[in-house]
């Protein structure tokens, strides 16, 4: 059976009723339509994305003593642990960057990436008593999460400007780069975690996996060490991974100050944009369904 | 002119079986995967139900727990999707199912009004021009800096409520919010209900409490296993409904909130009677009950008890044959048990009430049969003033220092059969 929510928005002929807004809801019908549907209550409902991005940052951080400085905390040290590992103990070749900056730069966008992930995987059933009272568009929950995953990885990007100063790191014209290449982390981003969030409805085995498959994920995408040291005949497979245009490009134009790798970075793009609407679709065709079986 | 409407509605739900399979000893991964395939055992909790709501109008929907109501509410919210069938909604519609959704506890109330009000979905915007209105109505001026986390059960609730009041819907979707908060705010919640209703607002409004319902709403539908039985004047509707409720269809499951039955015999009907006759009861009045059950085989030594239960589900009295000494050996066929209450206790208000037989010999009670919560008893005013129950009482007035013998019949001022 297919279960869509298909909710259409008519202005009535009534004369009485031209200040009213007619809402039908019918049983739900797959369809690429839901798309758009979907996307007209969810600007119907700006105003509760906002209040939750402002929410997660407000909660996460209250009755901590670092606050804030926690968006640093993280990326900082997992920089120090893998500069012991990967510049002392195994020697990764970083074609002479000093490793922790190299290091940064990188795990800079993937723990924006990856935290924005395991928060928003668990973004609808974490709120489970809310889906099952109220109606507003699921996507929200995972989407807010993704949003204050953003505001940390600013936070996070003085570090960074901090050390390009330490290590007389001169950014070049093509540091522009740097923000479309997030734009399309969190395209991928999004789309990634509409479709684990839908899924965690049903198999909380999803929010089990997470730490695990970030881990790997991690390992798979050019964070510790550079895309050169991945073999060649491996690299056209080894590039389908959305994250590794991301990563990469952003290190080659942030730290290297060169033009980004084009064919990395338009798999990236390609797959995100692709990815996105699919992933949408997915989670509004769970959407009907989401309240009866959290 | 509709303000809502629904069109033959059905919702399904797919029950998972997995229980049975884990019960039947096979691999337990094994029948979850399997359970992702098959096995599902469907349940309608709503079937074929059409109704409209016109403008202004309040509609109560009664019904047993599980009997679908709560589905048709979440139908019109949008929180489920229907199986079957077209719901027609004009207007701005806002949902009260239960206050304070979405508080977090960390945020002071002020941030939760914001929040909630977003969730209720409400713009910020709205928010801010109805905030020292909502913040007056809940009463929490002082404290609308502190985390609700700091509230008293009663503050959080009168905020919840005093976001949700400020909505201002063209439809409006209320499920037992009245049972909220002290009686003063009670009080205060029905009152701006019923205004709401004077400004010609459609109101939706479920709920157990059966005299709100008669008070608040202009016409009651009643949904019984998930379809529509009545739909008229809430009077009416509720007579309908504590009708239905007697007549007992046999379940024929042995378990029953977690009571095993070994059903030798069942209960075929509860049913009350007055000298006013049937669904006119009133407090100090006589009550009759009636039990009727049909035995199939012979069993020895049984108990009968009836039970007597508020609104929200609470055990007010249990009555058992037990206590009044004499055995009782059912034969196989169906008999009648007469439960005489000269002056009914209860004071107005809508209870619920059922039956059970129990084997006495047993250590802890077999049941044999019981029919949970099923039959509503409303009781309306009768000999009584205030509180919590009547008392059959006489009062005798002595005057001292007359002669007059203190037990004569013309001191009793006041005899009460």
């Amino acid at each position: 059976m297919m279960q869509t929510r298909n909710i259409t928005d008519l202005q009535s002929a009534n004369a009485l009723t031209t200040a009213r807004r007619m809402t039908v809801i019918h049983p739900p019908s797959f369809s690429p339509f839901i798309v758009f549907t979907g996307l007209a209550r969810l600007r119907q409902h700006l105003d509760l994305l906002w209040t939750l991005i402002v929410h997660r940052l407000k909660v996460r951080y209250k009755q901590s003593v670092l606050g804030p400085a926690w968006a640093v905390v993280q990326p900082l040290f997992l920089m120090l642990i893998y500069t012991v590992i990967f510049a002392r103990i195994a020697r990764v070749e970083t074609g002479g960057i000093p490793y922790p900056i190299f290091a940064y730069t990188a795990l800079l966008p993937w723990t924006a990436f990856s935290s924005a992930l395991t928060a928003a995987t668990g973004g609808v059933t974490s709120h489970a008593d809310l889906v099952k009272k109220v109606y507003f568009p699921r996507e929200i929950l995972p989407l807010s999460y993704i949003a204050a995953a953003l505001v940390d990885l600013m936070i996070a990007s003085i570090v960074l400007w901090g050390l390009f100063l330490y290590y007389g790191v001169q950014l070049t014209v093509f540091a522009l780069w740097g923000l479309p290449i997030i734009l399309i982390m969190i395209t991928f981003a999004a789309a990634v975690s509409l479709l684990l969030s839908a899924l965690q409805v049903r198999f909380r085995d999803i929010g089990m996996a997470m730490p695990l498959l970030l881990q790997l994920w991690m390992f798979a995408t050019p964070v510790v060490y550079p895309l050169s040291a991945v073999p060649e005949q491996w690299r056209v497979f080894y590039t389908l991974n959305p994250m590794v245009g991301v990563i990469e490009n952003f290190r080659r134009v942030m730290l290297e100050g060169i033009a980004p790798d084009y064919v990395s970075l338009g798999i990236a793009t390609m797959v995100s944009l692709v990815l996105l609407p699919l992933a949408y679709m997915y989670f509004k065709h769970l959407e009907a369904t989401m309240a009866d079986v959290i | 002119m509709n303000d809502l409407e629904f069109n033959r509605v059905s919702k399904r739900y797919l029950v998972p079986e997995e229980e049975a399979q884990v019960a039947a000893g096979s691999n337990r991964l094994l029948s979850k995967l399997k359970s992702l395939r098959k096995s599902h055992k469907e349940f309608w909790a709503v079937r074929d139900v059409s109704f409209q709501v016109a403008r202004g109008e309040a509609l109560g929907i009664i019904g047993h727990n599980g009997a679908g109501k709560s589905t048709v509410l979440k139908l019109i919210a949008g929180i489920t999707s229907p199986t079957a069938g077209e719901i027609k909604i004009n207007g701005r519609l806002a949902a009260l199912i239960e206050v304070g959704s979405g508080f977090h506890p960390e945020l002071t109330g002020r941030e939760n009004i914001y929040l909630s009000g977003t969730i209720l979905g409400m713009s910020r915007r709205e928010i801010t021009s109805k905030l020292d209105l909502i913040i007056d109505f809940a009463g929490v001026r002082e404290f609308i800096e502190t985390p609700v986390k700091r509230y008293s059960s009663g503050m959080y609730v009168r905020l919840g409520f005093a976001i949700a009041a400020h909505l201002d819907p063209d439809v409006l979707l209320l499920d037992e919010v009245l049972a909220v908060g002290d009686a003063a705010f009670q009080t205060k919640c029905f009152e701006h209900i019923s205004r709401m209703r004077e400004e010609g607002k459609t109101i939706v409004f479920i709920s157990h409490d059966l005299h709100a319902v008669e008070s608040l709403c202009s016409r009651t539908i009643l949904i019984h296993r998930g379809e529509l039985v009545a739909n008229g004047a809430p009077r009416e509707v509720i007579a309908e409904y504590a009708e239905v409720s007697s007549r007992f269809t046999q379940s024929t499951a042995e378990v029953v909130e977690g009571t095993i039955m070994s059903k030798e015999a069942a209960i075929t009907s509860l049913s009350f009677e007055s000298a006013e006759g049937a669904n006119h009861y009133r407090t100090g009045a006589p009550l009759v009950a009636r039990i009727t059950y049909t035995a199939s085989e012979p069993i020895a030594d049984v108990k009968f008890g009836v039970y007597f239960y508020a609104e929200n589900g609470e055990l007010h009295s249990q009555f058992t044959t037990e206590w009044d000494g004499e055995r009782i050996d059912l034969e196989p066929g169906i008999g009648t048990l007469t439960f005489l209450c000269p002056a009914l206790s209860l004071q107005r208000g809508i209870y619920y009430a059922d039956a059970a037989i129990i084997k006495r010999d047993a250590a802890d009670g077999v049941v044999i049969d019981w029919q949970p919560q099923r039959v509503i008893l409303c009781v309306d005013f009768g000999k009584t003033v205030r509180g919590m129950f009547y008392m059959p009482h006489e009062w005798h007035l002595a005057r001292h220092g007359e002669t007059k013998d203190e037990s004569s019949a013309e001191n009793i001022l006041v005899e009460t059969s």
